[in-house]
């Protein structure tokens, strides 16, 4: 099977970092709706979930609690999500290298920032508008140090992912829990 | 984590992005809001489409948990061969 990945693509893009190259790097949202890229990303899904089905049998089936089961099969629709983006976006690449942001999602909410007079000047967003970006920073996957433009469309971006996610997810666990529900004459391997 | 330092740092290279430029992506993201479907274009304060991305983003996850937790269930009872001719037909349509 081959793979183009743009890597180098990308790897070249953040060693410029120049304005120039902004429009390009604005990822296009409408790809997220198209039915193609919906498929792409549920048999990508699918693939994930036989190997989670297949590691929680195989260990203890004691072991393997409701929610480590949940929590490893969210792992997967988000990796598989984010492989989806082709590294095209920061959450994306946050997401593939582990999480470790993510997970440190404390509750910190309400953390108010001192402005001293001095920075008054420089300031050009209000602090209530800082404060609400930080939270939606802290949100999205590798996002808490950006300036609002790049998070505002990095935000954009993954909540069109997001939704496409859950449109492929919702039609995946129908069609398991159709096959759970009446078993039709057609199928032969009905087990019940 | 010192993030004050960065944040102080981050001030100072924002304040050249124009409120004009922070207002068109607001808007931009405003339109993909659920919200702005009902309401149509209605000039809605910056904050205010922040607070509902973050509650927009907040629900959103939540449902991708449920799913994961239904997923989860399914994958555990269902019988390998007929979850696997489930699938591809859920594919194929």
């Amino acid at each position: 099977m081959t793979i183009s990945n743009g890597d180098g693509d990308s790897a070249a893009k953040d060693g410029r970092r120049e304005r120039k190259r902004k429009r390009r790097a604005e990822p296009s949202l409408v790809k997220w709706k198209t039915e193609g890229e919906q498929k792409t990303y549920s048999s990508k899904l699918i693939e994930a979930l036989r190997r989670v089905r297949r590691s929680s049998a195989t260990g203890a089936a004691s072991a393997a609690t409701d929610h480590s089961r949940s929590r490893a099969v969210r792992e997967a629709a988000d990796r598989a999500l984010a492989a989806a983006a082709r590294g095209r976006t920061r959450w994306s690449r946050a997401i593939l290298c582990g999480r470790t942001l993510k997970r440190r999602v404390l509750p910190r909410a309400g953390r108010p920032k001192p402005v001293g007079p001095a920075r008054a000047a420089e300031r050009s967003k209000p602090p209530a508008l800082k404060t609400k970006a930080r939270v939606l920073g802290r949100l999205v996957p590798g996002c808490r140090k950006l300036p609002l433009p790049s998070l505002l469309e990095e935000v954009s971006d993954y909540i069109a992912a997001l939704e496409m996610q859950i449109r492929a997810m919702s039609v995946i666990a129908e069609a398991l829990s159709a096959v759970g529900g009446a078993p039709s004459p057609a199928q032969t391997e009905g087990p019940m | 984590m010192s993030s004050r330092r960065a944040r102080s740092r981050q001030s100072t290279s924002s304040s050249r992005i124009t409120d004009e430029q922070i207002n068109d992506l607001v808007s931009k993201l405003q339109a993909v809001l659920p919200e702005a479907r009902i309401r149509g274009a209605e000039r809605v304060s910056a904050a205010r489409v922040l607070q509902e991305t973050c509650n927009y983003i907040r629900s959103l996850h939540r449902e991708v948990d449920d799913l994961s937790e239904r997923l989860s269930e399914l994958l555990a009872t269902t019988e390998a061969s007929s979850a696997q001719a489930a699938i591809i037909r859920s594919l194929l349509k």
